[in-house]
């Protein structure tokens, strides 16, 4: 159940997992009867072929990064939440209500405005799940699971109610106002700046990790509970602390999708980011800042499907097969190994 | 209000396929949240075959084989690979609906999924029975996979409770090494038990398909699968509690429909929240007493 990781072989076992997912990925486009090399040279080209196309895979790369690197975090500390993706949902939403109840002026107060409702509303649904579990010794990963279900759907009651744009036809919030929408701030790149937000966030979760007492803490509880108890170590405490971050974290990547991508509010806005971040979080082994290029390699992998699919005819669905199989791979290759 | 009633049995059909296969995994001791994918897989596997040997029980068999390849991958990951359950599930859900999405779209022109027609499996009225006042229409006058699903839940019921082999699943689920310490092989249980789960959790999934549908669209379960999970969970465990939980979500789901066409579209969203709030409650008031197997999740040496 737990994941540790021994950390001297794993960056070739993860690059073998990756380049076997590729491998295999290969061998299906070849099947259905197109170039395998073309089809990855239209994703690369989509994905990082012109600078605007770049920023566009920055883009879909930052939910994953910060999410990703809060659900390493809390695997680390053996606390199994998959609940990324309800806090996601919740996150953006909480961005949303925030900018349109509480609107100011100029763009940085309100950006920040917003972008906290977004971390404090996924970190209260982090809260929820963690005041479940540990209250009533429910597993955790059936309350985060199943709370996931419950956020999307509260999402879609608000937008159907109060957050909702009268008469849109569908799902959708109003336009956000215009000072919370992020600028395109990196030189030359159309992307927002939450990828570098979310490198500047995954160093110091991984300073956290690595540097601090609570980091040590939350280590030990990973690899043993007895032995965390043992220390003194609070297991509620840790896991207290590694939801409501790793909460916060996922709140503020779905208000950055809401301020930064969509600029409203929409109905599964977020749909798959939060298992993906799962994915991303076992493909950077764990640690944060290993989370960065992974974050990235979806990021990219999904900016280049839809050129893939248009220059060579591949489905675009080609995606989710390399992601899967990239975490079934990565899944089986780095689980610790029974030792005696 | 029969007509209520039907469609709440229409509803509950495939989630009791895809729970009973899910309390065979979990009993064994693995959760089981691939049954989405598993779902997906089954219905997959249902609609090509069918269409292409024009010949539905040659669909019904596939569905089973696709759900217990998808059965087969999670037992490797998780029973010998010793992988965290949870995550392989979610891993193969997304593996899943991005392969039958591949596979549906590469056959057709376009980039857009290749057109599958089936005419949906008509109902299969038990002669003499289906004549009966209320009972007759409710429970006798059903397409042949509902009739299935509910010899299942009785035959499943039978399997645990009754049978050497069911008791040898059950004792895996909650001490791996009392069944090891008497001759027997937890893995071995475990592996299969993943797998005969995806084989039924695929025939939940050719009910959408072959019964209600008759196409295959992409990602087409909808969750079903983690609903099958809720239902389990509610059901504490056992085929006749989660045919009961399955009956109530149906319930549930046909009742929001009725609020839609009548014009009340809001509250759905609150109903289609029901099954997952009375999981959640179910775990949560019932604490440790929730029967949930005491090994699940653990992996073996």
């Amino acid at each position: 159940m737990r994941f540790a990781i021994a950390r001297d072989s794993l960056l070739p076992r993860i690059a073998l997992a990756v380049a076997l997912s590729l491998l295999c990925a290969a061998a299906l486009i070849a099947l259905s009867g197109h170039n395998p090399f073309t089809a990855f040279a239209a994703m690369l080209d989509g994905a990082a072929g012109s600078p605007h196309q770049f920023g566009v895979a920055l883009n879909k790369s930052t939910p994953y990064l910060l999410a990703g690197s809060g659900v390493a975090l809390c695997f680390r500390a053996g606390v199994i939440n998959i609940g990324a993706e309800g806090q996601i949902a919740v996150g953006g939403a909480g961005a949303a209500a925030t900018a349109l109840a509480w609107p100011i002026d100029s763009p940085l107060p309100a950006i920040l405005l917003a972008l906290a409702g977004g971390a404090v509303a996924g970190s209260a649904w982090a809260a929820v799940a963690a005041s479940i579990h540990l209250a009533r010794h429910v597993h955790e990963v059936l309350v985060t699971l199943l709370l996931n279900f419950v956020a999307v759907l509260l999402v879609q009651q608000a937008l159907a109610g109060p957050l909702g744009e009268f008469g849109a036809g569908f799902l959708q919030s109003p336009k956000m106002p215009a000072p919370v929408w992020l600028p395109r701030a990196i030189p030359g790149l159309d992307a927002h700046p939450g990828f570098i937000l979310g490198v500047v966030l995954a160093a110091g979760l991984s300073f956290l990790l690595w540097r601090t007492r609570f980091g040590f803490s939350l280590r030990v509880a990973g690899a043993s509970r007895p032995a965390a108890l043992y220390a003194g170590f609070s297991v509620a405490r840790i896991t207290w602390g590694v939801m409501l971050l790793s909460g916060a974290l996922a709140g503020l990547a779905g208000g950055i999708e809401v301020l930064g991508v969509q600029r409203r509010l929409i109905e599964g806005f977020s749909l798959g980011f939060g298992f993906k971040a799962v994915t991303v979080a076992l493909l950077g082994a764990l640690e944060p800042l290993a989370v960065v290029p992974a974050a990235l390699f979806v990021g990219l992998l999904e900016a280049g499907s839809l050129s893939m699919q248009r220059q060579v005819g591949v489905p675009s669905s080609m995606v989710a097969v390399i992601e899967g199989l990239t975490m079934l791979f990565v899944l089986a290759a780095t689980v610790r190994r029974r030792t005696a | 209000m029969m007509d209520f009633l039907a469609a709440a049995i229409r509803i509950a059909t495939p989630l009791l396929l895809a729970a009973l296969g899910g309390i065979l995994s979990e009993r064994a001791g693995v959760f089981a949240v691939g049954l989405e994918g598993m779902m997906l897989a089954g219905a997959f596997a249902a609609a090509v075959t069918a269409w292409a040997a024009d010949n539905f029980a040659a669909g019904i068999l596939a569905s089973i084989a696709g759900g217990a390849l998808v059965g087969v991958m999670v037992a490797i990951v998780t029973v010998r690979m010793r992988a965290d359950n949870m995550v392989t599930g979610l891993a193969v859900n997304i593996l899943v609906a991005g392969l039958t999405s591949f596979l549906a779209r590469s056959a057709g022109q376009g980039g857009r999924p290749a057109s599958i027609h089936l005419t949906p499996l008509a109902a299969w009225p038990i002669p003499g029975l289906s004549d009966l006042p209320i009972l007759g229409p409710l429970l006798f006058d059903h397409p042949p996979l509902t009739y299935l699903a509910i010899v299942a839940c009785v035959l499943m019921t039978l399997f645990l409770g009754r049978t050497q082999i069911g008791l040898t699943l059950r004792a895996t689920g909650e001490n791996p090494e009392a069944v090891f310490a008497s001759g027997g092989n937890p893995k071995l249980v475990r592996m299969l038990a993943v797998i005969a789960c995806g084989g039924i959790a695929g025939l939940g999934g050719a009910v959408l398909t072959l019964q209600q549908v008759g196409t295959f669209t992409d990602n087409m379960t909808g969750g079903r699968g983690y609903l099958a999970l809720a239902s389990l969970i509610v059901g504490r465990w056992t085929p006749v509690g989660a045919a009961a939980a399955c009956l109530v979500f149906g319930a549930a789901d046909a009742f929001g429909l009725r609020m839609q066409t009548f014009g009340l579209p809001a509250s759905s969203y609150v109903l289609q929240m029901a099954p997952y709030l009375i999981a959640l409650l179910v775990l949560a008031s019932l604490g440790r007493a929730t029967r949930l197997p005491a090994s699940i999740g653990r992996p073996l040496d």
